[in-house]
């Protein structure tokens, strides 16, 4: 039983990575319809400007998130630039494609500039004010503060984003836009303007995610295929589009993997995840929160 | 008729002043010996590093006066870990620059592709790192083509599984591996050759190459209280997973494929890696006096510490050089019978004191692998 909290906090920090990388790529779609395979590159570039600005620039942890953040909103303009503008008048197909070959160019430009070693941020927790005080041990299981940063701030990261959704006029235009662009357009939303902010929104939480996890993990120029593929199972597992699915079915699969690893085979973890999408788009294709809608 | 007969005469007077220089060329125009490593594409690093040591072996015999009263110049091709490239460039070596025989290379699939084409041209190779068995098992025995002085990938396997259980005296030891080809033969010999010197195997789990999260896989690992952890798999992963087992309370005896067997390993699994243990042929610390000067030499020039990889390239390169000399021609036929009998007086860098390169019939050297330890951050041989 003891493990099994173990394992339970295990699944929490890892789903937490899945939510914030699939938060961001089920509003692009939701948004603009955009199936984003570089959003995995998102992740990774992330995770090299917070390596970057920790270990080269030395900037402290806030300015480096803030370092981040800017890198990844110069991302998101450039991606919407290449993904969306040009395209958004053809087939699906086109952005589809176009976004796996900038996931190439941006893996070999990584390649290319940091080299193919596997490479890790040194987050000297102890230097960080509140988060050096927060204990690891919650009875039988053990955090420590690197992987308990995660969940923190995800839950700080989506209860942000809910806020803007909610309450402002930008995320006002944004839900309209995902309703209908064309009656958004006509009640004044400047489409242009959303597609960019989704496009920033998007890579700032990949981004995030990319350099929090770089801390506990490994970044590498091909670290965002995995991370791709599992945010794209989060994405049909929570319902194409639907930001609250993306979140509870980003730590489901968190959890999922963890107990697979644990009570099955190591070796069967990834497989689980993708048993479930098959199963979900057989049986429920909207996606396990989501809402079956007759298209007219 | 003049005329010819001034051209005539304007020949011979030509004829008669080149013909010295070009009998004086043959003997002191540089030696152009050949190497192929990768130098661009993913093992470059491997390759740069091996690459030194090649180099340094040139630098050396050049300062020595060259081989054969010539200076020796190295040629070097880059396979790019690819056997088209890695073909392409033996031959070019071959007919283009007439190498007497090859240094290379790193990856063994390139090497053993390549090899079959230089046994075809009668050229013998040196290999450049490649450490698998395939390569050297490929040699029709008793006439080997490619030649390696240090044991293949099977001996390494079976000298670390031994090593758990006969210098560390763990006996309850669990087996992680990646899925690919690499480690899941490592756990299957590991598993072997534990089991046979009487230790027990008390869980493998794999994992797939690249997988980032080992946590829950380590926490039951935990929970089994294995004595030693055997992990197969690229370094990259290994460092990884050192690093969460301890993360995870893991307190154990920690011990490596040879592909861990990297100071990068050492840096990304940071304070970790204490303790890790992996099969090494070759560090400065070594016991083997020709290798700790060769170590000291190497450092006094590149103010860098040899490892493995540049003592490899610099011993392939001088053993080359050495049966060149002792041939005293460039004839890769010679040379190849030369390597085959006639160098077992000839000491090497790697390995225990008094290696020789003394190949096998099917052109490897024999000899037991150093188990390092890691300490205070670098391999150690001595703890």
């Amino acid at each position: 039983m003891d493990l099994f909290l173990q394992y339970m906090a295990n699944g929490v920090v890892i789903g937490s990575t899945y939510v914030l990388v699939a938060v961001g790529l089920t509003l692009i779609f939701g948004i603009l319809g955009v199936v984003n395979f570089a959003h995995g590159e998102f992740y990774m570039i992330g995770g090299y400007a917070g390596i970057v600005a920790i270990t080269v620039l030395k900037l402290p942890v806030l300015p480096a998130i803030a370092f981040v953040l800017l890198v990844a909103a110069v991302v998101g303009i450039a991606a919407e630039a290449i993904l969306h503008k040009p395209m958004k008048n053809h087939d699906a197909t086109s952005s589809i494609i176009s976004s796996f070959g900038l996931a190439v160019a941006l893996q070999n430009a990584a390649l290319v500039v940091m080299g193919p070693q596997p490479q890790r941020l040194n987050l000297d927790v102890s230097k960080i004010p509140v988060l050096s005080s927060l204990p690891t041990d919650f009875g039988p299981v053990f955090l420590p503060q690197q992987r308990l940063l995660i969940p923190i701030a995800t839950v700080l990261l989506i209860a942000i984003l809910y806020v803007v959704l909610r309450y402002t006029w930008t995320g006002r235009g944004l839900r309209a836009m995902a309703q209908h662009a064309t009656v958004a357009r006509l009640c004044g939303v400047r489409v242009e303007r959303v597609a960019i902010v989704t496009f920033i929104t998007g890579a700032a939480l990949a981004g995030t995610a990319g350099m929090l996890m770089s801390s506990v993990f490994f970044v590498y120029p091909i670290v965002g295929n995995m991370i791709a593929l599992k945010a794209f199972t989060v994405v049909i597992l929570g319902g194409m589009g639907n930001v609250a699915g993306a979140a509870v079915a980003g730590l489901l699969l968190g959890i999922t993997e963890s107990l697979t690893s644990a009570y099955i085979s190591n070796a069967m973890r990834d497989v689980v995840g993708f048993v479930f999408v098959i199963l979900v788009l057989l049986f429920r294709p909207q996606g396990l929160f989501g809402k079956a809608v007759e298209r007219s | 008729m003049t005329q010819f007969s001034r051209r005539h005469m304007l020949a011979v007077m030509g004829a008669s002043v080149a013909a010295p220089s070009v009998l004086r060329a043959q003997s002191s125009d540089p030696i152009r010996l050949g190497g192929m490593l990768p130098l661009s594409g993913p093992a470059s690093i491997e390759g740069r590093q091996i690459l030194s040591g090649v180099q340094f072996a040139i630098e050396e015999a050049n300062a020595k006066g060259g081989v054969l009263g010539r200076r020796i110049e190295l040629v070097m091709e880059d396979d790019e870990s690819n056997s088209t490239k890695g073909v392409t460039a033996v031959r070019r070596l071959i007919e283009r620059e007439k190498s007497p025989f090859i240094v290379g290379t790193y990856a063994s699939a390139v090497a053993i592709a390549a090899s079959k084409i230089a046994a075809e041209y009668k050229v013998a190779m040196l290999s450049g790192g490649s450490t698998a068995a395939g390569a050297t098992d490929q040699n029709t025995p008793g006439d080997p083509w490619f030649f390696r002085s240090w044991p293949d990938s099977n001996a390494q396997g079976d000298d670390t599984a031994r090593a758990i259980v006969e210098k560390f005296k763990k006996t309850r030891v669990a087996i992680i591996h990646d899925n690919t080809n690499y480690g899941v033969t490592l756990a299957a010999q590991v598993t072997r050759v534990v089991s046979g010197v009487g230790g027990t195997i008390l869980s493998t789990d794999s994992y797939n190459a690249g997988e980032q999260d080992f946590s829950s896989m380590l926490t039951k690992l935990r929970s089994l209280r294995p004595e030693a952890v055997y992990i197969g798999g690229w370094a990259g992963d290994g460092a990884n997973i050192v690093r969460q087992a301890v993360e995870a309370g893991i307190r154990t005896q920690f011990v490596g494929s040879g592909s861990m067997n990297s100071d990068d390993f050492i840096r990304l699994a940071g304070p970790a890696s204490e303790g890790f243990a992996v099969a090494s042929l070759y560090e400065p610390s070594t016991p083997n006096p020709v290798g700790k000067a060769f170590g000291e030499r190497f450092r006094a020039r590149h103010n860098l510490d040899a490892n493995t990889l540049s003592a490899l390239g610099f011993e392939s390169m001088t053993i080359g050089i050495e049966a060149l000399r002792r041939v005293g021609k460039p004839d890769g036929l010679e040379i190849q019978k030369m390597l085959k009998g006639g160098m077992k007086d000839f000491q090497l860098v790697q390995g225990p004191a008094g290696t020789t390169a003394a190949f096998n019939a099917k052109g490897s050297v024999d000899f037991p692998n150093f188990i390092a330890v890691v300490k205070d951050g670098k391999r150690r041989l001595d703890v």
